[in-house]
Parts: structure tokens; sequence; C-alpha cells
């Protein structure tokens, strides 16, 4: 017994040995024999089954039978990670069928979901993703199953080969088993989002997030980030709850990143400038979050010609009322993350603002106000000198705020004077860039600044309607907000000339249609543009004539343009019609004697 | 070059070069797969495993270069024209793309020792410095940079602190910088040779393996040219072209860095390290009006100008020839041929803000003005201590004109210091002796006086140090035939102009002989004016019998067409009664013979098939309907093209390719 127990150790101690060499000595390995660790961990390997099948007889079956699985199972990993999947999946299987009567018992089940993981991955390596999902959801069964039906720490598979007083304890098992679950929902995670169930893996994703969180295996900031990125995928599902619970437990997590001194107090500037960074990618999100909220809420509540429909405002209102809360529950328990108090804490940061779309200007000034402190907190490490792209990214969002609240607002002066603060806060970055190095950002800014003047000029119109009679003062602001709108437009336009400012004959696809509407609305601004002078309404009317023409003349000369165009086309066809004949009318005024 | 230009958009130019089987490869017994055809620019690609049927893949470049090209015929073809337009203020940039082992670094630097054997980054240098040294009124500034993208991580090769990683930045005016980046100003080929060196190094002492590293990291090596040069107009413009050379990562390993931004493209594996969630989670969000954090690649952040922006950029993909190299040898000439599609919108760079030559030259004044005041000063307090000596009942001594050249003015401040020590000295031996004075008072005067002498040191050094910062500053300017001292000046410029000389007797050879034959027609026109009536008559006549003939045998001609015509029409009147009578018949048989309903279906299912000019059916029963009126498959075959059995369908549900691999 004495010699077998010397045996049993010595089996024990190659085992261990084989392990490491493996895992830790396989990474030291020199270029030239990138698996020379793993070759001889393999070696030991194969010694140790030989001593096992030796020491065979009489044993007992079935202990027999595990202590081989694990062999198997570690020279199938073996042979997989030196490239030889066929031998790999071999021992795998083997490993899978020695288990298969025991695999709900403690001592195995760590080890089959092991062996079916990495199975999984076998298959994917042969680009088989099918077969890969089949094993892991396999995995992914017997875990719940096993949960279910015993739920106690299970053995991990290195302890069949371990001293009885080394065993590891009920609380590490446990850590290894979940994290050995964890990977297959991360596997999973990807199987699904190779195969494009998008959704899915998005779940599973959020799954592991959250399995990272309860068991402690995470880096906070990372976590932080991938919570954060996680969210913008909810956004564009328009899932807003859950895209703000991500957001909420990423900025709580990184908080607490921040608190925890990092042990080592060397850290260099250079982290904490990454940590600044990272602080600054989530309040972006977060803007994000705002942003699309408010958006889509106004998709919800316009009418056909984009003000607010106050019948729709009615009926949504009352329709919050009566579901309001019952799902919401529902769907919050499946993505609820972390522990008690981390719970707690990102509850209260849900708290500070809505999930459900604002319906009036009350609620989506407050959804305004806490996109506009992320937007300050991203501008603080996102500065104009050295991220120019980031910031202007960013204040494109701050003036997007402003656009979709000024739909909220009934006051056309007020709403007047958000467009306003639009320009401020671009007209000088627009001023600063060069457009050499930014050209497309650039057009960008000329294009939302016209954009701006023109709605500007727009609401002026629509309050000098009011009005009894336009003064003087109003015709002046319209006509320099117009010309103002029309600078911009043409800057534009001008920005698609080439070196030798020729305007191309054909356009790109990708300013086709705003270089096209860019010549509508300044056609349409010309003949806004108000004047006591009738030659110079006649002027104008001429100026605005040619853009029209041109508009028609384009879609003539290239049908495809048509499509991208349609309304605009249709009311520049009906201005080309209408206009000549208007201008005809003026100038038989101006001149009745002929 | 230049006509392209004019045009606003230029594609990216994309040559191909294949290097030659390698011994280790004939002797492995490879065989050749790849095909070029230098002439019309092609490369074909055969695939070793197909079947012998199976056409070869072509693809088309700007250029081709076989295994026997040389290295100057790639420069001279393709590159030089870029250099040039570098030098003419333009940004450009040459990548070198291509697997692994397939002459990358052969293409970019070649063999340093041997001349022919250099690659496109000396002959480069070359090329730079013999354009400066033969320049007329212009100041140069070439600097150069080296750094290396490993892992996303920016390393400068030529800083002393290598551990240091480099910001990349963007400033609102100039666009995207890196931060603390450190560059040489180089004088001529030899310092620029050394910069480069000194970098490449480092790149091989800073990592533990230099095959792997290397392989994994692009290299970029940079150099600024900036050139000032007095306009038209007597205002000076700085033109400054960047040049980016650029050594990429084995393509093997491109895939997997993402550069180019392009996904993965071995996406269908599994990441195994949970630190990849984040790639995970960023490959489901779509980048509409969402952010992402942290995606883009900084290679491709830095060489956006080249990428379809304002640079003019030229690829070299290199290929190999063998056949175990066929997949990655396709896939290179895949994305090259993508690349082609890039267009760039060149622009000269044109009197931007922060040029360093513009910093130099303020420099230069601004030390020139200070030297001047420094002088000036010296001047001035010499003329106070004149007025102190005149007090102190002394003689004064020098007076000098003023002198603005730089020259004269350090001898001035020689002379002067040499004259100011020399009277201190006297001064203080003068003190010494006059035992009149109260010793104390004495004391304190000979301290005065020492103290102005290491006033006077100081006033020196720094004087000195001015002098030198200013020589220093004004050599790193380079203006042609001056700074550098070019040995094949004098030889190159009467090549020159040996050239420009045939080049004017060729047009002078051509004007001589348009003249020439001007000449000759007027001596024609001279012949015809005829000497007598006698002769004109003979000559008329000659021409009228000439004339006649023809006449007779046009006439003959036209007989032979009117006969032919009659012939053709007797034939076709003959061949359509043939067919009236025919048409008859078939009317008579089937007014007799088909019952009037089967006639008028058959009618009505008539119809013209105007491609292959005849009468069609129309199918008994509509088409759409034919799916349910056919049979069906046998249930054995469902969704195969033949029936297979029970054991071949499993298989081929196991996997495409039922064998394991």
């Amino acid at each position: 017994a004495a010699a077998a127990g010397g045996g049993w150790a010595e089996v024990c101690e190659k085992f261990r040995t084989a392990r490491t060499l493996s895992a830790v000595e396989s990474r030291k390995d020199p270029e030239t024999e990138p698996y020379r660790s793993k070759y001889s961990a393999r070696a030991l390997l194969q010694e140790v089954k030989q001593l096992l099948s030796a020491a065979e007889e009489g044993g007992e079956a079935r202990l027999v039978a595990v202590r081989r699985a694990v062999l198997e199972y570690e020279l199938g990993v073996n042979h997989t990670d030196t490239e030889e999947l066929s031998a790999g999946e071999e021992h795998l299987q083997r490993c899978t069928q020695l288990l298969e009567p025991h695999r709900f018992s403690p001592d195995c089940v760590s080890l089959y979901i092991q062996a079916q993981n990495n199975l999984g991955i076998l298959w994917s390596e042969r680009d088989e993703i099918k077969t890969a999902q089949t094993y892991l959801e396999s995995a992914e069964a017997l875990y719940n199953q096993y949960m279910k039906e015993d739920g106690n720490p299970p053995l991990d598979p290195s302890e069949h080969f371990m001293a009885e007083e080394e065993k590891l304890t009920d609380q590490e098992r446990s850590k290894r088993f979940e994290k050995a679950y964890t990977h297959t929902l991360y596997y999973l995670a990807q199987v699904y989002q190779h195969l494009e169930m998008i959704e899915k893996a998005a779940q599973y994703c959020h799954t592991t997030l959250k399995r990272q969180l309860e068991y402690c295996g995470y880096y906070p900031v990372e976590w932080a980030l991938n919570a954060a990125t996680l969210s913008q995928y909810y956004l564009s599902k328009q899932c807003f709850m859950e895209s703000r619970h991500c957001l909420a437990a990423a900025s709580v997590i990184f908080s607490q990143a921040g608190q925890v001194p990092s042990a080592e107090d060397n850290e260099t500037e250079q982290d904490q400038q990454d940590l600044r960074q990272r602080k600054a990618e989530i309040a972006r999100c977060w803007i994000k979050y705002c942003l699309n909220l408010l958006q889509s809420a106004r998709k919800l509540l316009e009418d056909n010609i984009g003000e607010l429909d106050p019948d729709r405002q009615l009926e949504l209102k009352a329709q919050r009322k009566k579901e309001e809360e019952e799902k919401e529950k529902g769907r919050k328990k499946a993505v609820l993350f972390g522990t008690s108090d981390i719970c707690d804490s990102v509850l209260a940061m849900e708290e500070k603002v809505s999930s459900v779309y604002p319906l009036d200007f009350q609620e989506a000034r407050e959804i305004f106000l806490v996109g506009q402190n992320y937007v300050q907190e991203a501008k603080e490490f996102f500065q104009v000198d050295g991220y120019v792209t980031d910031h202007i990214e960013i204040v494109q969002d701050h003036s997007a705020l402003f656009k979709v609240l000024a739909f909220f607002e009934e006051d056309y002066e007020r709403r007047c004077k958000m467009h306003k603060r639009r320009i401020d806060m671009l007209e000088p970055l627009y001023a600063d860039l060069n457009p050499q190095y930014y050209l497309l950002i650039s057009r960008q800014l000329q294009f939302e600044l016209a954009d701006t003047y023109y709605e500007m000029m727009d609401l002026k119109v629509a309050i000098g309607n009011r009005l009894e009679e336009l003064d003087s003062h109003t015709i002046k602001k319209i006509n320099s907000l117009a010309q103002l709108a029309i600078k911009y437009y043409e800057l534009f336009l001008d920005s698609l000339r080439n070196p030798d400012k020729v305007f191309p004959e054909k356009l790109e696809e990708d300013v086709l249609r705003p270089a096209l509407v860019a010549k509508f609305h300044i056609a349409r601004l010309y003949g806004k543009l108000i004047t006591s002078d009738s030659k110079k309404q006649l002027e104008n009317m001429q100026t605005s004539l040619e853009y029209y023409t041109f508009l028609v003349d384009y879609c003539e000369k290239y049908p495809d343009a048509v499509r991208a165009v349609e309304t605009e086309l249709e009311l520049s066809k009906e201005m080309v019609g209408l206009l000549p004949t208007r201008m005809e009318r003026l100038r038989a005024k101006l001149c009745p004697f002929i | 070059m230049a006509g392209k230009a004019r045009s606003g958009c230029e594609a990216l130019k994309v040559v191909a070069r294949c290097r030659p089987m390698s011994r280790k490869e004939e002797a492995a017994g490879y065989e050749r797969v790849l095909e070029l055809d230098v002439k019309l620019g092609q490369v074909s690609i055969r695939n070793p495993r197909a079947s012998p049927g199976e056409l070869p893949k072509t693809f088309t470049f700007d250029a081709v270069y076989d295994a026997s090209s040389k290295q100057a015929d790639l420069y001279d073809e393709t590159v030089r024209p870029l250099i040039d337009s570098v030098l003419q203020g333009f940004n450009g940039t040459i990548f070198a793309y291509g697997q692994t082992g397939t002459g990358k670094t052969y293409t970019m630097q070649g063999a340093w020792a041997e001349p022919e054997k250099r690659g496109i980054i000396p002959i480069s240098f070359e090329h730079i410095f013999t354009h400066i040294s033969r320049s007329q009124n212009q100041q140069y500034l070439v600097r150069a940079s080296y750094l290396e993208i490993y892992q996303e991580e920016i390393r400068d090769l030529l800083a002393k602190d290598q551990s240091k990683k480099l910001e990349l930045k963007e400033n609102p005016e100039t666009g995207v910088y890196i931060k603390d980046l450190s560059s040489f100003v180089t004088k001529n080929v030899k310092e620029i040779e050394h910069v480069m060196n000194l970098g490449s190094q480092t790149r091989s002492v800073g990592s533990t393996n230099m095959n792997e590293h290397s392989s994994r990291s692009h290299a970029i090596f940079l150099i600024t040219i900036e050139c000032s040069e007095t306009g038209p107009d007597g205002e000076e413009h700085i033109r400054v072209g960047k040049l980016n050379l650029v050594d990429l990562a084995g393509s093997e390993r491109q895939s997997k860095m993402g550069a180019h931004g392009e996904r993965p493209k071995e996406a269908s594996k599994i990441n195994l390290s949970l630190s990849a969630l984040g790639n995970v989670i960023s490959a489901l969000v779509d980048g509409k009006s969402t952010h992402i954090p942290y995606r883009d690649s900084k290679l491709t952040r830095l060489l956006q100008d080249s990428l379809g922006g304002n640079a003019k950029t030229i690829m070299v993909a290199t290929l190999g020839p063998a056949s175990h190299s066929y997949d990655e040898s396709l896939s290179t000439l895949r994305f090259a041929n993508r690349a082609k599609n890039i267009k760039n919108k060149p622009r000269v760079n044109e009197d931007p803000k922060d040029t360093l030559l513009r910093e130099f030259q303020e420099e230069i004044i601004r030390l020139k003005a200070q030297l001047e005041k420094r002088g000036m000063l010296g001047k001035k307090r010499r003329r106070s201590s004149r007025r102190k000596k005149a007090v102190d009942g002394e003689s004064a001594m020098e007076n000098e004109g003023e002198d603005d050249n730089e020259d004269g003015l350090e001898k001035n401040m020689e002379n002067y210091l040499k004259e100011q020590k020399e009277r201190l000295e006297e001064e203080k031996a003068a003190i010494q002796d006059d035992h009149s004075l109260v010793s104390e008072e004495k004391q304190k005067l000979l301290q005065e006086k020492e103290k102005m002498i290491e006033d006077l040191r100081k006033e020196q050094e720094a004087t000195e140090l001015l002098a030198t910062k200013y020589k220093a500053m004004e050599s790193k300017l380079l203006i042609g035939g001056r700074t550098i001292v070019d040995h094949t000046n004098e030889q190159q410029k009467m090549l020159e102009l040996k050239r420009q000389e045939i080049a004017e007797q060729k047009r002078r050879e051509r004007e001589m002989q348009q003249e020439m034959l001007l000449r000759d027609e007027e001596t024609m026109e001279l012949r015809e004016t005829y000497t007598s009536l006698q002769q004109e008559v003979e000559i008329k006549t000659k021409k009228l019998k000439k004339l006649y003939a023809k006449l007779q045998a046009v006439k003959a001609e036209i007989q032979d067409q009117h006969d032919e015509y009659i012939r053709v029409r007797q034939d076709l009147e003959e061949a359509q009664n043939e067919q009236t009578r025919e048409l008859k018949l078939k009317y008579l048989i089937i007014e007799n013979f088909i019952p009037a309903e089967e006639k008028n279906k058959i009618m009505n299912r008539l119809y013209f098939d105007g491609e292959e000019d005849q009468w069609k059916f129309q199918p008994l029963v509509p088409t759409g309907g034919n799916s349910n009126q056919m049979k069906k498959r046998p249930t054995s075959a469902v969704g195969y093209k033949r029936p297979i059995s029970q054991y071949a369908r499993v298989a081929m549900a196991m996997g495409s390719h039922p064998r394991y691999r």
C-alpha cells in the first residue's frame, strides 16, 4: 500500500508539473519552438496515463474512469493548443464518453462542462460554428440542470490529482465552477455573433458582464467601458431601459475604480490620462443615450410637417399611464446587474434620468439637462486642442440636443434662442478648422450652420406672420438670417469644387443629397428674401429660379439622383413652372407701358 | 503627373512586384503560379490545386515588376515622380504591403552597401538632397522622424527613452500629429542615413524577438521637407511636403491587427480571453447615432491623409511566386486591387502657419538683431566709461565706425574687448602704484575694476554663445549649391546642358525639314508654268487621253452594275413567286384540314421572338402554375442535385467537407 501511495504521490507530482508547464512555462517559450513546454507537458501526461493504467487493476472502476477522463481532457486541450485538432478532438470525445454516465455528479460536472467548452472552441476553429454551438449549448444546459438538482459546489478537475489535504475549499470550488460557466456563456456570445444572431449575442454578452460582476472577475475600468458599449447596442435597438441600466452600472463601477487608489502609488501620469479618457468616453455614451431618447420621442410625436402633434401627445400620455410599471418591472429583472449594494447605487444613478419617452417640454428639458452635463464632462477631457474630431463630435451632439429640445418648445422666440445657442457653439469651431485636414467635418459644420440659420429664419417668418404688420427690424433680421444661411450653403457647395474651382459634373454618392438639398434651400431662401425694391426682387427670383432649374436639370441628367430628393424635386419642378409667370407679372408691373 | 493633379482626384497608385523563386523553393520543387506581363501591367495567378481547365485570375495594376526588375527601375518609373511632387510641397506616402518574406524590406530599404540593390528609402534620400543642391534661390529644411506602431502603441525610434508611449493628437490647424515625436534636422544624405540606421537599431534592440516583432509592427519613416522661395510677388512662400515611407506589418498579420479599418477576417474563430469581450460587444453595435469607445486604429488615423486624403500615395504589393504562398499572394492581390479604388485629392501645402523653417528664419533674424544690439550696447557702455574716464582725467582713445556686417561686428567686439581689458589692467596697475590713496579706498577701487573685468568676460561669453547659435541655426537651412557640396554637380550640369543642346538641335532639324517640304511644293508649282504653247498642248492632250480612258472604264463599270442589278431582281421575283405559291398551298391545307377553332387556338399561342428571328409557340400552360403541375422530385433528393445515400447526407450535415482536416 505504501508503494501504491508513493506511486500516487509521484503521479500527482507529475500531473502538477505538466499543468504548470503548459500554463506558466509555455509563455516563455522561444519563437522558434513555440510549443516546447506544451510538448513536454504532453509527454508527462502520457507518462501519468501509463502509470495510471498500470495501477488500474483492482481500483474502483468509477474512480479510474474519472481520473482517466481528467487526463484525456488535459491531453485534449494540449493537442488543441498545439494545433493538432483531430487528435485533440479524439481525446476530448473520449473524455466526454467516459464521463457521460456520471456527468451530474459533483466530481464530474465541472470537467464535463470544460470539456464541452473546449470542443466548442475546437469546432469554431474549424469554421463549424453550428457544431460549436451545440456543444456550448449542451454545456449551458448541463450547468442549469445541475444547479437546479444539486447545487453544491462541484470538484475542480485538478482536484482528482491532489492529496486529500490539499483539496480546495467550497468557496474556491464554486468560484472555479462559475468561472467555467462564465466562459461557456462568453463563447456562446461569440458563436451567436458569428451566426449573426445579434440579439442573442447581446444577451449573452450582458449575462457575461453580469456574472463577471457577481464573481468579482473583472477590472472595473474595463468592465465599465464594456457595459457602456453594450448600452450603445441597446440604444440602436431602442431599448432605453436596458441602455440606461448599463450606463448607470458603468458609471457606478467606474467611480469605484477611481476611489480605490490602486495599490501602488506610482501610477503614472499616463494611466491617469487613460482613466480620464475613459470617463469621458462613458460620458459620451450618456450623451448619445439622452440624444437618442429625445430623438425617438420626437419621431413619435411629430406630425407630417415636423411639428409637435398635440393629439399624439395626449394619446401617448394616456397610454403610458395604463401600462406604466407592469411591463417595465418584468424586463428589469432580466437585466439587473450586480449584488445588492452595487445594485442600490446603480438604481440611485438611474433615478437621475428617465428612460421613458419624454412627452412634453418639462420632461424633455430634464433629459436635456442631464445630457448637457455629460457634454461638459466629456468636453473636459476631449478638448479642441489635441482631440479635434472627438471634440467636434461632442459639440455636434450638444447642438443636436438643443435642436431636439427646440422641437418640444412651443414659444417661437425661445425656440429661436435655442438655435442661436447652436450657432454660437458651432461657428467658432468652424472658423478654427483647417478644411484641408478636416474636409468632412467642416462640410458637416457648414451644412449644420446653414440649416440652423435656415430654421431660425423660418421661425422669424412665423413670428412675423403673427404680427399685424412686419416692422423693419424683423425684416432686417429675416434678411440677414437668410443671407447667412445662403452663405453657409454656398460654402458647403464650394467645398465640393475641385482645386480648380470647378463644380463637379456628377456629384459623388455621399454628397449627392446634401448638395442638392443645399441648392434647393438656397433657391427657397432667395425666394424668401424681403425687399421693397421690385428690381431687386426680380433679381432674387431669377437667382432662385436658377437654383431650382439646376436641381431639375441635374435630376433629368442623372435619373439616379431622383431617389435621393423626391419631394424636393417635385417642389422644384412646380417652382420652375410657376416662377417665370410670376416674374413676368412683376416685370409687367415694373414697366407698365410696354 | 501635373495633368493628373489638375484633375483634382487621383487614385492610389498601385504597383505589384514579385521576387524570384528562392533556392529553397526551387529545391522543394514548388511550381510558379504567378505570371507577370510587364508591358500590360498585369499579374495572373494560377491556382495550383485547380483543374487544368480553370483560368488563372488576372489583376491589372499601374505597373508590374517581375523578378528581373532592378531597384532603380521601380524607383525611376514609379517613385521618382512622387518624390518630385513632395519636393513641390505635396504630401506623399509609399506603402509596402505583402506577406512576410516577399521582399517588403528589400523594396523599401534594400541592401545599403551595394548601390545596385539600394531600396526606395536610400535612393529617395539621394534624390532629395541632389534636388536641393541643384536648386537656386530656395531655402530648404529637411527633418526626419522614425516611429513604429506595435499593438496599437506608438514608439519613437529616435528617442532616448524607449518605454514612453506616444499619443496621437489633433490640431485644428494642422490635423493629426504625434505629440512629442522627436525629429532631426538633417543636412545631407549621410546624416539622414544615420538617423535611419539609428532608428533601425533601436527597432531591433528594443524587442526581444526581432523577427516576430518586426513582422507584427508597422514602421513609418517620416521626412518633412520645407522649402522657402521668394515668389514673383516679392513675398516669401513656404511649402511643406511630407513623405511617409511605410513598412507595413506582414499581411498575414494584417487582418489580425485590424489595420485599414477592416474587421478581422478570421472572425469565425472564438476569442478565448475574456479581455476581448469589448471587441465582441462593439462588433454588435452599428456606428450610426451611437458612440463606440476605442475603436479606430492608430495606423489608419495617422495615414488618413494618405488613404483618401490629400496625399499622393503609392502602394507596392510584394508577392512570392511559388505555389505554397498561393493563398497569401491572392489575398495580397485582392487587397491591392481594392486599394486602386481609393481616390486622393492632392494639394500643395503652401504657407502653413507653423513651419519649422519659418521659425528658424525668424529665430535667425532675432539672433542677428540681438547680436547687433549687444554690439551697440557694448559701444554705449564704452562711451559711458569713456565719459567716466574723462572725469578721471585720463585720455580717451579709440573710435570706430559702426558696422552692420556681422564679421566686422565680431572683430569689433574682439578689438573692443581686448582694449577694455588692457585698459582695465593698466588702471589696476596704476591704482596699485598710486600710493597716495588710502589703502581701503584702493582695495575698493581694485574690486570694482575686477568686477568690471568679470562683467566684460560674461558679456563676451554671451555674445559668443549667440554667435554660435546663430551659426548653427543658419547651417541647418539648406541652400542649393552653397550649403551642400555636390561633387557631381558640375558634370551633371554639363550633361544636362548637353541634353538640352541635343533637344535644341532636334528641334532645329525638324524645322529645317518642314522648310524643305515647303520648298519642294514651290518648285513643283514653278515647274507647272509652261514654257511655250506647243508644250502646253502636248501636255494637255496627254492629260485628256488619260482622262478619257478613265471615263470609259467608269462607264463600263456602270453597265456591269446595271446588269448585276437586273439579274438580282429577277432572282428575287422568282423567289417571291415560289413563296406565294407555297403560301397558297399552306392556306389551302389549313382551310381544308384544320378546324377553324383549332386554327384560332394556335394563332393565339403564336408570338414572334425577335431575338431568334422566328415565330414560336407560347407554352400550353402559363409558367406560373408550372411547379404544381410538375411531378415532384423524389423525396430522397430534396435540396440536392441528385439522390444521395443516407450516409452521404449525414456526412454533409456534419460539415461541408466530410473528411476531417
